[in-house]
């Protein structure tokens, strides 16, 4: 089953420059894809395309198989609720604990008390961080925050889980941490798309690799590492 | 939509957001009162402004003077004609002997009353219209086709430039006092705009966040908006509240003083009258919508993560 799928997808920013060009590609359920290239070329845009924070200029993007380019303002939401989302600098609420910064997540789309409260001490033994649930983010190291980012991403236990240079910020081991946590969670069956310029972590890990330069795929590796 | 009225999440947001940016949501209330305050003064004065006008306006008066030779069937006649006048809403005879009477009481204790021999005051019709704007219009019918007076009568009197003068002030001052309202009302949008902007730029973390794990767009808004109304409604009650003990204490007495040497009626200030309960209810619903306004304004931006 096709999970992700971009049909001759363009992104022309205002100021006319072209993020990405005619994009095809399509990424199956249960798989694990790194998007690699330096930066500027593409990879955030290709991130946000998929959770409709941007639109694309040209061509149609498929999601489980339905088109999200003619999607309305007001069905976004839903889309989002099937889409985990990392990102490089954790975007954690820092007057919240980490239960609570997790369990945000599903109050805003309204899962009722019962289900947060199963839920949330579940997701924090998955990344090994239930005896920290009290603690506020800044008590927490680097690698600690990134496990309450991707609890909060998959608390919902989304299909896709899209990860924008989440090992940006972190030192080797405990990066290492971070993906085998990932891979972890794509073993369930999660489809994980994870943007990086980090060398060693793409060789590391053997997967699909998706090489963009100046907004085009230039490689697509079914077991790769980061340059050809 | 039952994601959207969750009042736990409402009520919830909008107290613990006015407890964690307590300063903003201080400034943004103490402006709405302010500026509430200012045109809540500004209403009152102009809507007395325009009573005392229209007061005057209203005790202008055409007199009709009549010839000393003038024939009682004429004067009925005269007196028939003019009460059948639609523009007419009374008109009183005041024969020559009440003009003398009158003009001894006003004038009680002046040397003058020594001067007078005999009677020279005329009797007169005074005429008092529904609508003081038609007085010249039923004055001119005194006037006979020559220019002269039509017979019996000797002289018409009603200020003509003077009546329109007030006209003209009531008219202006309504107008410039309704655009000053305006030009407020709209000063404090901006100033409550830039106020809840900044809540809104506080916690815009929170609003990324709620966005990108996929909240409704009305999830998000809906605290702020009633976060925006609330700060917006406690403003006008304190504005309200200043106005009233302004009212109270300071401006009555004047007040009172004004109403019993001109006659007017209908003073805001006194507050007796619904008027200043309109302008009290006016302002607490301008300051509700003013917040609702504002703060929806202010979201846009944020909402278009």
């Amino acid at each position: 089953m096709n999970m992700i799928e971009f049909r001759n997808v363009s992104k022309i920013y205002e100021n006319d420059s072209a993020a990405l060009k005619d994009i095809n590609l399509v990424i199956k359920k249960g798989e694990f894809v790194f998007m690699v290239g330096p930066s500027g070329s593409g990879k955030s845009t290709f991130i946000k395309l998929l959770i409709k924070e941007i639109s694309s200029t040209t061509g149609t993007i498929f999601i489980a198989g339905r088109n999200i380019c003619n999607l309305k303002n007001n069905r976004i939401p839903q889309l989002r609720r099937n889409i985990g989302c990392i990102f490089q600098d954790y975007k954690l609420l820092s007057d919240r604990t980490v239960f609570e910064n997790i369990a945000f997540a599903l109050e805003v789309i309204g899962k009722p008390n019962y289900i947060i409260k199963a839920q949330v001490p579940q997701v924090l033994k998955l990344v090994g961080l239930y005896n920290k649930m009290d603690s506020l983010p800044h008590q927490l190291s680097g690698g600690e925050q990134q496990r309450v980012c991707i609890a909060r991403a998959f608390v919902n236990r989304p299909p896709i889980l899209l990860a924008d240079e989440p090992t940006g910020n972190l030192d080797p081991a405990t990066s290492e941490g971070i993906m085998k946590l990932l891979s972890r969670i794509n073993l369930i069956g999660t489809t994980v798309v994870m943007a990086t310029h980090e060398k060693s972590i793409v060789n590391a890990m053997r997967r699909r690799v998706v090489e963009l330069e100046d907004g085009i795929i230039i490689r697509d590796q079914k077991r790769g590492v980061y340059g050809s | 939509m039952s994601l959207v009225f969750r009042p736990k999440h409402i009520f919830g947001e909008t107290f613990s957001s006015l407890r964690r940016n307590f300063l903003m949501g201080f400034t943004a209330i103490t402006t709405v009162a302010i500026t509430l305050f200012i045109v809540g003064v500004f209403s009152i004065i102009v809507f007395d402004i325009q009573s005392v006008l229209n007061s005057i306006e209203n005790q202008v008066e055409i007199a009709v003077y009549l010839k000393d030779n003038i024939s009682d069937d004429l004067k009925i006649y005269i007196e028939d004609e003019i009460k059948e006048w639609p523009e007419v809403e009374e008109v009183t005879f005041i024969s020559k002997d009440q003009a003398l009477e009158r003009f001894k009481t006003q004038n009680e204790g002046s040397d003058i009353l020594k001067e007078i021999q005999g009677n020279p005051l005329p009797a007169s019709f005074e005429i008092r219209l529904k609508d003081p704007q038609k007085i010249e219009q039923v004055a001119l019918r005194f006037v006979d086709k020559d220019g002269g007076n039509i017979e019996g009568v000797d002289e018409v009197i009603y200020g003509r430039n003077y009546v329109k003068k007030l006209f003209s002030i009531t008219a202006v001052t309504g107008t410039i006092a309704l655009l000053i309202i305006i030009i407020l009302v709209l000063a404090t949008m901006v100033l409550i705009f830039n106020t809840i902007r900044l809540s809104i730029y506080a916690r815009r973390k929170e609003i990324e966040v709620m966005k990108l794990v996929g909240a409704t767009n009305w999830y998000v808004r809906a605290p702020f908006l009633f976060e925006g109304s609330f700060e917006g409604f406690i403003g006008g009650g304190i504005a309200v509240l200043l106005l009233y003990f302004l009212n109270r204490f300071l401006l009555i007495k004047g007040e009172t003083a004004l109403v019993e040497t001109m006659r007017i009626k209908n003073l805001a200030l006194l507050g007796t009258d619904n008027v200043i309960i309109f302008i009290y209810l006016a302002i607490i619903v301008i300051g509700i919508l003013i917040g609702l306004l504002s703060s929806g304004f202010a979201l846009r931006r944020y909402l278009k993560v």
